[in-house]
Order: C-alpha cells, then structure tokens, then sequence
C-alpha cells in the first residue's frame, strides 16, 4: 500500500505543480457553482416572453396586450411579422402569437375571429408555460364577448341600448376577474422544489465522470513519458501501481466534486451536516466507479488522445443514457440501455439525497451496484492491462 | 571459478512470427562492464527488456544474481537498474524528486532515498540545478538525470541501453567517469551503444548481436585482433565486418 500511495501521492504532486491545469480544474467546480447561483439564487418563479405580432393595432388588440403586460410572469415583447417568422426559423425565438389584421373589426362586427399561435416543436417548458397564460387571456376575451351575445339576445326588444348590455357586462367581467364566484383557496405543504436541488446531482454526476477521463490517461501517459517501462523494473507490483493511479484518478474527480459540494452547502443551504456526509460518501463512491472504468479504458488504450477519445465517448453515452439531461420513459430500449450507465444509479441515489432530502437507506441498491462496478472494473483492467501488453 | 553474474541461456522472443531475439546466450561476471553491440533492430533493447523483466521470454531463460528471470522476477527486480535508451523521466518534477520517487520505488525509505537522491546529484554534478524542473534541463543533463535514477536503491546490475545518444562531450565524459567508479566498487554494467569507441574504452568483453543472434563475443582487443593489427584496427571496423555496411533502418 505504501507504493500505492507514493504513486498517487507523485500523480497529485504533478497535478499540483502543473499551475495551469491545478487552476482550471478548480476553478471549473467555482465557475459552475457561479452558473448555478446566477440561474437559480435570486428568485425561484418562472419568467417568460411572450412574443406578438399585432397587425391590428385595434381596441380589442389593445386589451388582450394590456391583459398580458399586466401579468407578472411575462415580458411581452412585439415584433413586426417578417422579423418574427425570421427568428421563429432559426430558432431565435421558440413561439410566436399572431393578431390579425381584422381581429378587432371582426369582433366589433360580432363575427368570430383568430389568433394564431405557432411555435417550434412542442415549444419546450416556457413556450408551453406562455401559451397557457396566453391563452388564458384569450378565454378572459372569449368569456365577455359570449355573455354579451347572450345577454344581447336575451334582452332583443326590451329597448335596452346596445352601448348599455356592452358597458354592464364589461363591469360584470372585471368584477368576475377582481372577486370570482370560484375562487381557489392555496393550501401549501412544505416549499416548492428547489431548482438548485433538482439540477445539482446532474452536475454532480458530471464532475466525478471526470475521474474516467483522469483514469483513461493513467496508463497512456507514463507510456509516452516512458516512466512506465522504468517503473515496472523496480519494485512495485502492477497491483501497487494500479491501486494508486486508481487512488489518483478517483481523488482528483472526488475534490473537484468536493469544491462544489461545499459552495452549495454554504450558499444554498441545501444540505444538513449529515445529509452533507451522505452525499461527499457518495459521491466517492461514484468516483470510485468512475475511476475503475477509467483503469477500464487505460489498459487498453496505446495512446493519450486514444485514451481521451475512448472516455469521451464513454461519458458522453453514459450522462445521455443515464438521465442526467432528459427523463427516460420505462420500457423504451433507450431506458434498457440506460440500465448499464453508472450514471443512472448514481443520479438516482444523487436524486434521493440532494432533491428528495432522503437517507443513506434510500441508495442501497444504486450504492451496491457503483461500489460492484468498482470491483469489477479493477479486476477486468488489470487483467487486460498485461494481456493487451504484454507486459508483467 | 567463481559463478558468473548474469548468466543467460538460448534468450528467445517472438513478435508477431518476427524472430527479435533467437536464442542468445552469454555471461556476465560481477563487477564487469559487458557491451552488447549490434545494428538497429539487432535485437539488443529486446533482451535488456527481458532481462530487466519487463517482457517475459518465449524460451530460454536468464539468471541475475543466482535468480531466475522467469520464476524470480521480483527477486531480480531488487537487484537491477534500468538506464532506459528513451529518456524516462516525470518533466514537470525536479530532477529531485523524480530520484526520491524512483528511490521509494526501488525499495528506499523517504530518508534513504533522500539522502541518495542528493548523493547521486552530486555525483551527476546537478546539485544546485536539483530543485528545477526537468523541463527546464539541456539535452545532456536530462541524460545525466535518467543515470542517476539508475542508480537509486544501490543496484548491483545496471542497464544502460544507449546511455549517451545526443548529449555533448562533457555530460558524455561525466557518464564514462560515472561508470567507471561504479565499476570500482563492484556494481556489473551492461552496456549498449552505438559508439564502438565508447565500448572499446569501457567495456572489458562485448557481444556483437544481429538478427536476434550473437555472432561474435569476446574482448575488444581479441575482435580486433582477428581481423587485423589491433592497434590500428578499431571496433568500428570489426563490427562493419561482421554485420555488413548495409543500412539498417
């Protein structure tokens, strides 16, 4: 263990002497937790835009905008149509609400009239989010011009004015919309999700898959540097030098982990002390996992770029496959494949620590499975580490 | 007699169905300089490899020190250094560093490689450049560096695969001292080069290999001899005798 520990003990002295990589790699972890606090620290409630295009420039234009610059979860912002389509093409903008030209005259004239809403896609979160306050907006509009109608039929020949049903039931909405018949009472349990809880074992997962690139190169670079020939005619076992470039690789993925952890913990609050413990064990767990498919990749790959080219790819289908950008839907083959990604299990139980507030008997399966990944990794590198070069 | 240092016997590799080494045999007696010479491709980094335990034999098989290559390799490995032909050194470390890691890895204690780490840069004349970064080292320093991790955890064989290529004459004249007094107290060397007149002056028997064979052993001066007066014959001549002045690339 001692010659294990001189190697990874050397591996992080080079780390640290290299002031280039030591500061990017630090500050990496700093720089995320920038990100997250300048997307998620100041307020929790959504904002979106609505884009326009008015070709009315009519009354009833004029209200259904009043009605949506008056909401507090939306910018409007008005476009002319020929902008608008240009930045609907390339997806500058996500979805786009239309106002005809003969909206207000139609209505004016008692005739039905036509908003077109077009959007990109589903038009993701926001765009979906926004057509629904727009359209709630609509509905308002919809509502008064239907009781009109039917109060104005109901009342046909009774020499009520027509200026006079208008104003009334114009009245009557507004003070339908001020104090509804129905009204919702909010009964909150507990606060809202937080969004820095439901983001962060993403990122996290994505720090310790560091140490699979780290690990990759173990091998490769003493290769080039032709220290590893020199190392393998002294008196460390391949065993000893295996367990420390794992210990290197692993520990380097784990700081950086670390770093961001505590940031969160300190400026969050998302953590209590023992919740904290929970998830830097798990996440050196996960590092560990990491680490060993990196030993995976470092006893077959000849070359540095080789090595990087195998754990990119390795930790680009592994974040895809395990859920940390999208949701997978059970059943699909994608969610099969996903079953073989270290990172489903480890967002799971991230998941259940960071965004569930759960305990460490929530992630026994997911611990188990990281910690037998581990294990077996390490045996079947260094099994092909001396069949792949021949070497003791 | 006394046993012989290193005895090796009918040494076999194959790479890919290419025969690299084909049955080479010689031995070594304690405290001798030995030189295997031989063409690019001869087969000479291939039996240091084997001898250095780094790659295991097809057949055949050596003794270092009374220790089997094949079934004491860890015995051996207490007992050798490695002067490796590439340099072999951690650039973004100082060159002391690199000699208390390799020490640690020879078997030293912190202190011990410590302490050794300063003797053999004082050794290498690198003392007051010993806290630099490698990377910041000329050519022939780098070499004098690569020697001196050799020597770290008191080896009694060491290996010097080209231990000269591309320096300039004063860190080559620092390395022939340097051998020379390890030969004094009895530390066995064995010796590849390309440069005939470096193993005409240190070696005291070398082996000329080519095809994976030894095709002619003996001291410089007997090889000389043969094919002509040895004090106007150089080795240079005998070795383009034996292996032909065909380009070996």
């Amino acid at each position: 263990m001692k010659n294990a520990l001189a190697i990874a003990l050397r591996e992080i002295k080079s780390y640290l002497q290299d002031r280039g990589d030591l500061a990017f790699s630090l500050l990496l972890p700093v720089v995320t937790f920038a990100l997250i606090y300048g997307a998620f620290g100041g307020q929790n409630l959504f904002h979106g835009t609505a884009n326009i295009v008015n070709e009315d420039n009519g009354p009833f234009a004029q209200s259904l905008l009043n009605t949506l610059e008056h909401n507090n979860s939306l910018t409007v912002k008005i476009l002319k149509a020929s902008d608008a389509e240009a930045k609907l093409g390339r997806s500058d903008i996500i979805q786009l609400m239309v106002i005809p030209a003969d909206f207000s005259s139609k209505l004016a004239a008692g005739q039905p009239a036509q908003i077109t809403f077009k959007q990109r896609g589903n038009g993701g979160q926001e765009g979906q989010i926004v057509y629904s306050i727009e359209n709630a907006a609509i509905s308002d509009l919809n509502m008064g011009f239907q009781v009109q109608a039917v109060v104005s039929q109901a009342l046909d020949g009774t020499g009520i004015s027509t200026s006079v049903i208008f104003n009334t039931v114009q009245q009557a909405v507004a003070t339908e919309k001020t104090s509804p018949s129905v009204s919702i009472r909010e009964d909150l349990t507990g606060s809202l999700p937080d969004p820095v809880g439901q983001f962060l074992p993403g990122i996290i997962t994505m720090y310790v898959l560091f140490s699979i690139t780290i690990g990759a190169r173990a091998f490769a670079e003493e290769k080039r540097k032709g220290t590893l020939e020199r190392l393998l005619t002294t008196r460390i076992t391949p065993g000893q030098l295996f367990t420390g470039k794992f210990l290197a690789g692993m520990g380097r993925g784990f700081v950086q982990t670390v770093i961001l952890l505590v940031l969160s913990y300190a400026v969050f609050h998302i953590f209590t002390p023992l919740s904290f413990l929970e998830v830097i064990g798990l996440s050196l767990v996960f590092a560990a996992a990491g680490g060993a498919v990196g030993m995976l990749i470092a006893s077959v790959a000849r070359t540095p770029d080789s090595a990087n080219w195998i754990a990119v790819f390795f930790t680009m289908g592994t974040v895809m496959l395990g859920g940390t950008f999208f949701t997978l839907t059970k059943g699909t083959v994608i969610y099969t494949l996903s079953r073989f990604s270290i990172n489903t299990y480890a967002n799971q139980a991230f998941k259940a620590l960071v965004a569930r507030s759960g305990s460490f008997t929530d992630v026994g399966v997911p611990f188990i499975i990281l910690a037998g990944v581990t294990v077996f990794a390490l045996l079947i590198s260094r099994r092909l580490f001396s069949a792949v070069s021949g070497q003791r | 007699m006394s046993e012989p240092f290193v005895a090796v016997k009918d040494l076999r590799k194959d790479f890919n169905g290419q025969k690299a080494v084909d049955g080479v045999s010689f031995t070594i007696d304690k405290g001798e300089c030995f030189g295997l010479l031989g063409p690019n491709g001869a087969g000479k980094t291939t039996t240091i490899r084997m001898l250095a335990t780094v790659l295991a034999p097809d057949g055949g098989d050596a003794a270092i020190g009374g220790f089997s290559i094949k079934n004491q390799a860890d015995k051996v490995r207490e007992i050798i250094g490695v002067c490796p032909q590439d340099l072999a050194l951690y650039e973004e470390m100082s060159a002391v560093d690199n000699l208390i890691f390799f020490g640690k890895m020879a078997g030293l204690s912190g202190k011990e490689a410590r302490e050794q780490a300063a003797a053999n840069l004082r050794l290498m004349e690198l003392s007051d450049r010993g806290k630099d970064k490698i990377q910041k080292y000329s050519g022939g320093m780098k070499r004098r560096v690569n020697l001196a991790i050799a020597l770290m955890g008191h080896p009694q064989l060491l290996f010097l695969d080209e231990p000269t290529v591309g320096i300039d004459p004063q860190s080559r004249n620092k390395i022939f001292e340097t051998i020379q007094n390890l030969q004094k107290q009895g530390i066995t060397v064995l010796y590849t080069t390309h440069y005939m007149e470096e193993a005409d002056h240190l070696c005291k028997r070398v082996a000329i290999i080519d095809g994976g064979q030894v095709i002619a052993m003996d001291s410089p001066y007997e090889l000389k001899k043969k094919i002509g007066n040895p004090d106007t014959v150089t080795l240079e001549h005998v070795f383009l005798n034996l292996t032909g002045r065909s380009l070996r690339d």
